[in-house]
């Protein structure tokens, strides 16, 4: 396979600390309506070489943070107070506070984003091989030779003909070639961090499988540092090594996927993933959360989650409760945490809610 | 009364929603303003056709609004005297290039196939030929000098830009769930087009008939300066058509005669094109529902 | 072209043509296409032509028959011949003949001779006459073009600021005033009231004693002679590039790559120019074929205000002398360069958006 040949990044050039750090980020967008609150204090670390997944209903904030992090927010959205940290080889910078040059050579270089739409992720009057040159000119890399190379070898990682889709043009390539050549793309100037938002939303579920094969092997064998955002818990369960769950703007639990998906210790984590449609389980399990997603204008007093959880009391009402540990490196905002937890086990998690992919693999072969 | 009392209804929906554009709702406050003056100003202001020598090209004053020509006639009452017939021959015009335009846009839409094959070959043709040097050329052969065919003239060949804009928008609605809806029910072709299409084009349909307006407008004064149209009314083409061909605007007190019927015809253009900015809200039938 | 949602992606591109024979292949050929259908255009309008001049009652020869015989008493047949001779058309032939050898004048370059002044064909008028209209009219285009797209460029980059607003509202009325009275206000504001022209000198294409040649004093004189023409066709179009131009931006300002392109961490020349720029200019090119027709359209009048001795000032001349051999001539003239010029503006279209060609 090609990859032995490429060169990444091993995540262990910062002495064991995060290359990224997130430190009460809040973001905030001024309407006619009022402010919209789109994060309101978010504190995380991003470990080397782990895969974090963060979750939640749309709305949630999970690609607004995304987007802060690169801070390609509209112009109309202002991301203070809160400090971004970025560590590479012993260096820090507050991502916030970089100049526009240097931001503009953060991105891609150092964090890259793979995004939702990758449909119309490319200048559809440039080829491939244009928007990869245009990618590595604009850092400083002018070796057309070496960029060439570099390009050949990560198309074929994704699993693409190089000859055949460095000449083409955005149109002629299908949706699912379109997203492994971003994914590709992605990789070019070998970024430490790699943010994928809803990586594989809109495509079909073969070429889903595809590219969550890919984006596996880039967390297994290369033990690649990456973000997913994504709505599809089967997916994140799939790649994460931990997950965060944001509500209304905030993490509300944080822990590692298996603490997450099997022992949640937040109403709205357990509502999410009673969700899922289990393809064994038959309809009388279906459920869903009731109510909708808050008004980030006039938010809820209290915990923002109360007018839609059943465990909730006075208490939710008056005060908003901060992260506080559940486990071993497990925390989750909410009052009643014990109760969910009691619930838990009254009700145990169907163990095999969230194995949706087992089941397409066996769905492959019948397809193939 | 009842139906009294809907009309009024409905002209407050449409005024109230003309004014969500400011700029538009100006344009509509002007071009009414011009057609009152062009139409009803006549009957108040009597045309000045007396020869004063010893007024000649005098500036603008309170006795002579807008100066005087060079026969010491008063420019106002040309002014007002000099618009209804431009008017008429670009409403005359505008309706003719209007209808055609949407008649075969929309069969153009619904028909497809052949039809629409057709209509969109010979309509990409005739957009391709200057229409200008066309109406001026084909003017050369025949005697324009009836209004009313004039208006017709102007408009047989101004219609193949609208055409193409109605059927694009034909096609479009077509796709739409309630068009979609009633084929399903099968309600009739006359039933789609009058109860579905032409509300849902209204607004289409008087913004082309606006700019074909003005379009009209445009050719005819232009065939006015040309001196392809007899000179049988005074109206604001003729009066720039005389003041050029008799050298006036390389004289310097006469200023006045050449600005002011460029102005009136300036104005008229930009207020109908500023109008058309409220139009498209005032006959939305999504907005209105709204309000 | 797209895979389906089923199947798994095939490793290469799709094909883009189906069917491989060469013949399938140049009748697909985007070029192709749009040349056949700009001789098609052609065709179709000298076949107007031909039917405008020999057929309708009145036409342009029974008409000049009826005028030799009232003016200069000459008989009908001499009238006739005489007619025949202009034209270049065989009145005796059958009207198939007649049109079949109308064509082959028309490929031959024979449009007839100028009824005004005798002896001089109507080809060599155009050729004397047409190179100034193609450079101040495609100097025209080409700079207000240019100009609009940049200026809405920056009105959508700095939207709802003072220059966006400033030029809204100059375009809008710019581009609802006639040209020709755009024309005359430049004479009388310029030349007359202001004086800072000398529109006396400025009449005409060359000034006395200038020939054609390639130097720099030629080119000045051209464009000395052209300023007010060219000026008025900028004036004039440059509201409605600038205006589609800021809308197709602002659009394309919010398109995905778009954003990509930022998080590549391009740099904003590059983002504006190829991603954003050309993407929004696109829409544009379509809208020049309306733009050409009716700039040139126009710039008959426009010709004839400035005493710029362009093709549509003989236009004007001739209609106004009923030179029918003229009119005809550089009525077709007129038009086959405004196709030829769309024929340009599609290709350059073409090569642009690489779109195009597969559709």
């Amino acid at each position: 396979m090609a990859k032995n040949k490429l060169d990444w990044h091993t995540g262990e050039q910062n002495n064991g600390r995060a290359p990224l750090s997130l430190e009460n980020v809040h973001v905030s967008y001024a309407t006619r309506r009022g402010k919209v609150r789109a994060i309101r204090g978010v504190t995380l670390d991003l470990h080397a070489g782990e895969s974090l997944a963060l979750i939640g209903e749309s709305g949630s904030g999970k690609s607004t943070l995304g987007l802060a992090i690169v801070r390609l927010l509209p112009e109309t959205a202002e991301t203070s107070p809160g400090v971004i940290t970025y560590r590479r080889d012993g260096r820090e910078v507050d991502v916030l506070r970089l100049k526009p040059n240097e931001m503009r050579e953060f991105r891609w270089s150092e964090c890259a984003m793979v995004f939702q739409a990758a449909l119309n992720a490319f200048n559809p009057v440039l080829k491939v091989w244009a928007q990869a040159l245009d990618t590595a000119k604009a850092h400083g890399w002018h070796d057309k030779d070496a960029i060439r190379r570099r390009l050949v070898e990560l198309l074929e990682f994704v699993q693409l003909d190089p000859k055949r889709v460095i000449d083409s043009y955005p149109h002629e390539l299908s949706g699912g070639m379109r997203q492994r050549v971003l994914l590709a793309l992605s990789l070019l100037l070998n970024p430490q961090i790699l943010i994928l938002d809803e990586p594989t939303t809109a495509l079909d579920i073969i070429t889903q499988r595809t590219i969550i094969k890919l984006l596996r092997e880039l967390k297994e064998e290369q033990h690649f540092t990456m973000i997913f955002i994504s709505h599809d818990l089967a997916i994140a369960a799939e790649l994460a090594d931990r997950v965060a769950t944001m509500y209304a703007g905030r993490v509300v639990e944080l822990g590692a996927s298996d603490d997450i998906f099997y022992r949640p210790r937040h109403p709205y984590t357990l509502g999410l993933i009673r969700a899922v449609p289990t393809v064994t389980g038959g309809f009388e399990q279906l459920f869903s959360i009731p109510g909708s997603p808050p008004d980030l204008v006039e938010l809820p007093s209290g915990c923002k989650f109360h007018p839609r959880c059943a465990f909730a009391t006075d208490r939710c009402k008056q005060e908003e409760p901060e992260l506080e540990e559940v486990g071993p490196g497990h925390t989750a905002a909410c009052w009643h945490w014990r109760e969910v937890e009691a619930e838990l086990q009254r009700n145990p998690l169907h163990r095999g809610a969230l194995n949706v992919l087992d089941v397409i693999e066996i769905d492959e072969e019948v397809v193939s | 009364m009842n139906m009294i009392r809907d009309i009024l209804n409905w002209l407050g929906t449409t005024l109230k929603l003309m004014t969500y554009n400011k700029a538009g709702f100006i344009g509509f406050l002007a071009t009414c303003t011009i057609l009152v003056i062009c139409l009803i100003g006549p009957f108040f202001i009597p045309l000045d056709t007396r020869t004063k020598l010893d007024k000649i090209y005098q500036p603008p004053s309170t006795e002579h609004w807008f100066g005087t020509d060079h026969q010491g006639r008063d420019i106002f009452s040309q002014i007002v005297h000099g618009g209804k017939d431009v008017i008429y021959v670009a409403a005359v015009a505008a309706f003719l290039s209007t209808f055609i335009a949407v008649t075969f846009g929309t069969l153009s839409a619904f028909a497809g196939g052949a039809v629409d094959g057709f209509i969109m070959g010979l309509t990409d043709i005739i957009l391709t030929i200057p229409q200008f040097p066309l109406l001026a050329v084909l003017a050369a052969f025949i005697k324009l000098d009836n209004l009313t065919f004039l208006g017709l003239f102007l408009g047989l060949l101004s219609w193949p830009a609208l055409l193409r804009a109605v059927r694009s928008q034909a096609l479009s609605l077509k796709e739409r769930d309630f068009v979609e809806a009633a084929r399903a029910l099968d309600l009739g072709a006359g039933h789609i087009i009058f109860r579905e299409l032409v509300p849902n084009m209204m607004t289409y349909i008087v913004i082309s008939f606006t700019l074909a307006l003005t379009a009209a407008v445009y050719t005819q004064v232009g065939l006015v300066l040309l001196g392809l149209v007899p000179v049988s009314s005074s109206n604001w083409g003729v009066m720039i058509s005389l003041a050029w061909t008799q050298g006036a605007i390389f004289f310097r007190d006469a200023m006045w005669r050449i600005m002011m019927p460029i102005l009136a015809i300036a104005l008229f253009q930009l207020s109908v094109i500023t109008m058309t900015r409220s139009l498209e809200l005032a006959f939305n039938p999504r907005l209105r529902t709204m309000v | 072209m797209s895979t389906s949602t089923t199947v798994p992606e095939s490793l290469s591109a799709a094909p883009t043509v189906t069917g491989s024979s060469w013949t399938r292949r140049i009748i697909q050929n985007f070029y192709v296409r749009r040349i056949a259908k700009a001789v098609f255009t052609i065709w179709v309008v000298s076949t107007i032509i031909f039917f405008l001049i020999r057929l309708l009652p009145g036409n342009p020869v029974e008409q000049y028959i009826a005028r030799l015989i009232e003016t200069q008493g000459m008989d009908y047949e001499n009238a006739r011949m005489q007619a025949a001779a202009l034209f270049a058309i065989d009145l005796d032939a059958p009207m198939w003949k007649q049109y079949i050898d109308y064509l082959g004048n028309l490929m031959r370059g024979n449009l007839g001779v100028s009824i005004t002044s005798p002896g001089t064909t109507v080809t060599s008028i155009i050729a004397r006459f047409l190179p100034w209209t193609l450079f101040s009219v495609g100097t025209g285009l080409i700079l207000s073009f240019t100009l609009g797209i940049l200026l809405g460029l920056m009105m959508a980059y700095r939207r709802e600021g003072l220059l966006d607003h400033t030029l809204t509202i100059f375009a809008s009325v710019v581009s609802s005033v006639p040209n020709y009275l755009i024309g005359i206000l430049l004479v009388v504001w310029l030349g007359v009231q202001w004086k800072v022209l000398p529109i006396a000198q400025m009449r005409g294409t060359m000034s006395p004693g200038v020939t054609p040649a390639f130097t720099f004093a030629f080119l000045y004189d051209a464009l000395f002679h052209a300023f007010l023409p060219i000026t008025t066709y900028v004036l004039t179009t440059v509201g409605t590039w600038m205006l589609s131009m800021k809308g197709s931006t602002v659009g394309t300002l919010g398109e995905d790559f778009v954003t990509v392109a930022r998080a590549r961490g391009l740099k904003d020349w590059r983002i504006t120019t190829a991603y954003v720029g050309r993407n929004a200019a696109l829409p544009l090119f379509t809208q020049l074929t309306i733009a050409i027709g009716f700039v040139v359209g126009g710039s008959f009048l426009i010709e004839t205000i400035f005493q710029y001795q362009g093709i549509g000032y003989v236009l004007s001349a001739a209609i106004a002398q009923r030179d029918y051999p003229v009119m005809q001539g550089v009525f077709l003239v007129i038009t086959v360069s405004v196709i030829l010029a769309n024929l340009m503006a599609d290709f350059l279209y073409g090569w642009l958006d690489p779109r195009i060609k597969v559709g």
